[in-house]
């Protein structure tokens, strides 16, 4: 029989520590005697996996029902233009982006966000059959796509060997955002004929650069970083 | 005219009853209609009733007993559904639910599509049957029966039979329509609805625990002590561990940092069926809120003693917590809000109770008070614990419940700190209480 000193509440047998105040709990004359088992159970459970087959079914059969009237619609009746390639594509998208969370919960989140990127890419390319020039996918629509793809892929990557708090996945934003405007402004300025300079991705740069300095301070300091979870925790 | 067209709804149960399966389905009851709202991803309004017995658990028999008592009581064995306009509770003749080893983290969350849509659980674990129970089913008064007639059952199976008395229900009769009823309504009928209150209060802050992980700290008393502790304060049991709490909470509010004192509320459920009968085994519960403000001064102990046994004096009585059940049904009887989609209600209620309700309490407290079980069974149990299960917000709840002399206050909780809890039992420890602590938490991490 234990007692913690500091609380002077009697402690179950098995316990090492007091856990109103977690101090150490040490008989002299039993150092060396094995604690018995807890009352309490030591495996976790896990909350079940909802499988959302009806829900599954019931958007399978909108979507391809949607893309095949349209195309049916497209070819027979309003046929001037190639209009239904936008809907098959969106059905495709949403397809693809409802698959992980309806489907298969388990899909690697890196081959998911692959798909959606590969999705996206599909459609835009679809709509280069409405459109007179198909420049503008192949310049600035799939590089654009394969960017966000990349920092999209970056994040869960990022998250894996460093720590996923909201601070660092905010710094992880604020790297990703002026690379991205950067990116964007000369991929603009490709397609547009104009000379590689950045303007207004400098001022994001800029802003984007001091928020990044704020936040690696606030993470290099314990003491800053603590602060600022008590103050903004929710 | 209220009282008149209850009974014409109560008249319609027994038809119910008799009607083929499929036809039967219930309504939630007033307060089970918050608790499905409230559902995420990572919480569900799930609470927690076990009962130690002096013999090891045998899994397999508890299953038969399982089976066997669980048609006895239909309002558990369902299913919640979603309609148009509101939820609602439907038989559930899925195979199930099955009993399963205890886990470490207690009342997590269940999703209404788990379990094969059952919305309770059965755990043992060495010598404890633990029963947990979503909230829109029944309260902990309804949850106790199912326990104590699962656990008479399960003795039974072990050859030590048991006489259906108190909680315990006899399993070969038919369930009573009193006890499928929402008894809310047949007592909302006040002419006036009081306002319910409605201050922000000091809340609990700590460090979040990872996805579900559910802090429990026991302590185990003697009902004799604490007893005889609250008397010398001229308080009742319950007045006076709540005035613990209180106390431990104006403890930790004051030496946590603060711009600004709030007022300390706890939020305390009633049971109605002690003032107003009702063989329900569903919601049947009100809350109160006992309350001290440090804003009008410093408080000794024996003041929050003091406030909290006036308070209770004054609003623990039929005609008022007659108005707090009409005020609350006031708002399911609107017409204008009857019509309104269930995913508008929804996100309505979300609204009001994060942002209103659930500032209106610094913590919860509990107490199920003394149980009684027939006299065949009281040789085999040891003990009986109550969780008030996963807070929906950061702080502490605290369940309280006594059977013979040992009085067990379950303290549960999703945050590292466990401050509140500390000053709670050193108070009982300063007031010459013993205290045994019994607790979940990973103490090797610290």
């Amino acid at each position: 029989m234990s007692y913690c000193v500091n609380c002077g509440v009697e402690l179950e047998a098995s316990l090492k520590n007091c856990p109103l105040c977690h101090t150490p709990v040490i008989n002299p004359n039993e150092l060396n005697k094995k604690l018995p088992p807890s009352p309490y159970p030591t495996a976790k459970g896990q909350v079940e996996v909802v499988k959302r087959k009806d829900l599954g079914i019931l958007i399978s059969v909108v979507l391809t029902a949607t893309s095949v009237t349209c195309l049916l619609l497209n070819l027979l009746v309003f046929n001037s233009h190639l209009w239904s390639l936008v809907v098959i594509g969106s059905c495709l998208c949403l397809f693809v982006f409802s698959f992980p969370a309806i489907f298969y919960s388990k899909t690697p989140i890196y081959l998911s966000l692959l798909a959606d990127g590969v999705s996206v890419a599909v459609y835009l390319f679809l709509i280069t059959f409405l459109t007179d020039s198909d420049i503008w996918f192949w310049q600035l629509g799939l590089p654009v796509i394969i960017i966000l793809t990349v920092y999209a892929e970056s994040f869960p990557l990022l998250s894996r060997f460093f720590p996923a708090t909201v601070l660092s996945c905010a710094l992880y934003l604020f790297i990703e955002i002026p690379a991205f405007c950067v990116a964007l402004e000369l991929l603009i300025r490709r397609i547009t004929n104009h000379p590689y300079q950045i303007t207004w991705s400098a001022v994001v740069l800029t802003v984007c650069v001091i928020i990044d300095f704020a936040l690696i301070t606030i993470l290099a300091k314990k003491r800053l970083r603590n602060e600022v979870r008590r103050r903004l925790h929710f | 005219m209220k009282n008149t067209s209850h009974q014409n709804k109560t008249n319609q149960i027994p038809k119910q009853a008799n009607r083929s399966r499929k036809d039967v389905w219930y309504k939630l009851d007033l307060s089970a209609i918050v608790y499905p709202t409230l559902q995420r991803r990572d919480f569900s309004s799930v609470y927690r009733l076990s009962v130690v017995l002096k013999e090891a658990i045998d899994p397999a028999l508890l299953q038969q007993a399982l089976d066997k008592v669980l048609p006895r009581f239909p309002t558990y064995k369902v299913a919640i559904r979603k309609g148009l306009f509101w939820r609602y509770l439907e038989p559930n003749n899925r195979p199930g639910p099955y009993v399963k080893e205890d886990i470490k983290n207690p009342c997590m969350p269940m999703h209404f599509k788990g379990n094969n849509r059952y919305l309770i659980r059965v755990y043992y674990y060495g010598c404890r049957i633990a029963l947990e129970a979503h909230h829109s089913l029944g309260d902990g008064t309804g949850g106790m029966c199912l326990l104590q007639t699962l656990t008479a059952a399960y003795l039974g199976l072990s050859g030590h039979p048991v006489k259906p008395e108190g909680f315990v229900l006899d399993i070969h009769t038919e369930p009573d329509p009193e006890e499928l009823e929402d008894a809310y309504m047949r007592y909302a009928n006040a002419q006036v609805c009081p306002p319910r209150p409605a201050e922000k209060t000091y809340r609990v802050r700590g460090t979040k625990e990872p996805f579900y992980t559910l802090n429990i700290i026991d302590g185990i008393l003697s009902v004799k002590e604490v007893m005889s502790v609250a008397r010398k304060y001229n308080a009742s049991l319950t007045e006076y561990l709540n005035s613990v709490l209180l106390y431990a909470l104006l403890q930790k509010q004051s030496n946590d940092f603060h711009i600004r004192l709030k007022p300390v509320r706890i939020a305390m459920p009633v049971n109605l069926r002690r003032f107003f009968p009702s063989k329900t085994l569903r919601n049947f519960i009100t809350m109160v809120y006992p309350f001290v403000d440090p804003r009008l001064g410093e408080y000794t102990f024996e003041e929050i003693v003091r406030h909290v046994h006036n308070y209770m004096r004054y609003y623990i009585n039929e005609k008022f917590l007659r108005g707090d059940i009409t005020t609350n049904a006031s708002t399911q009887r609107n017409p204008f809000i009857r019509v309104v989609p269930l995913f508008i209600k929804d996100f309505v209620v979300r609204t009001f109770y994060t942002k209103v309700q659930d500032k209106n309490s610094s913590a919860g407290l509990t107490n199920m008070g003394a149980l009684h079980v027939p006299e065949d069974m009281k040789p085999y149990i040891e003990r009986f614990d109550i969780y008030m299960g996963q807070p929906f917000s950061s702080r502490t709840n605290c369940a309280i419940i006594s059977f013979e002399d040992i009085l067990t206050v379950n303290f549960a909780s999703s945050i590292v700190e466990a401050d509140v809890e500390r000053y709670f039992f050193r108070k009982l420890v300063q007031d010459g209480i013993h205290v045994k602590i019994e607790s979940n938490r990973n103490l090797d991490m610290m």
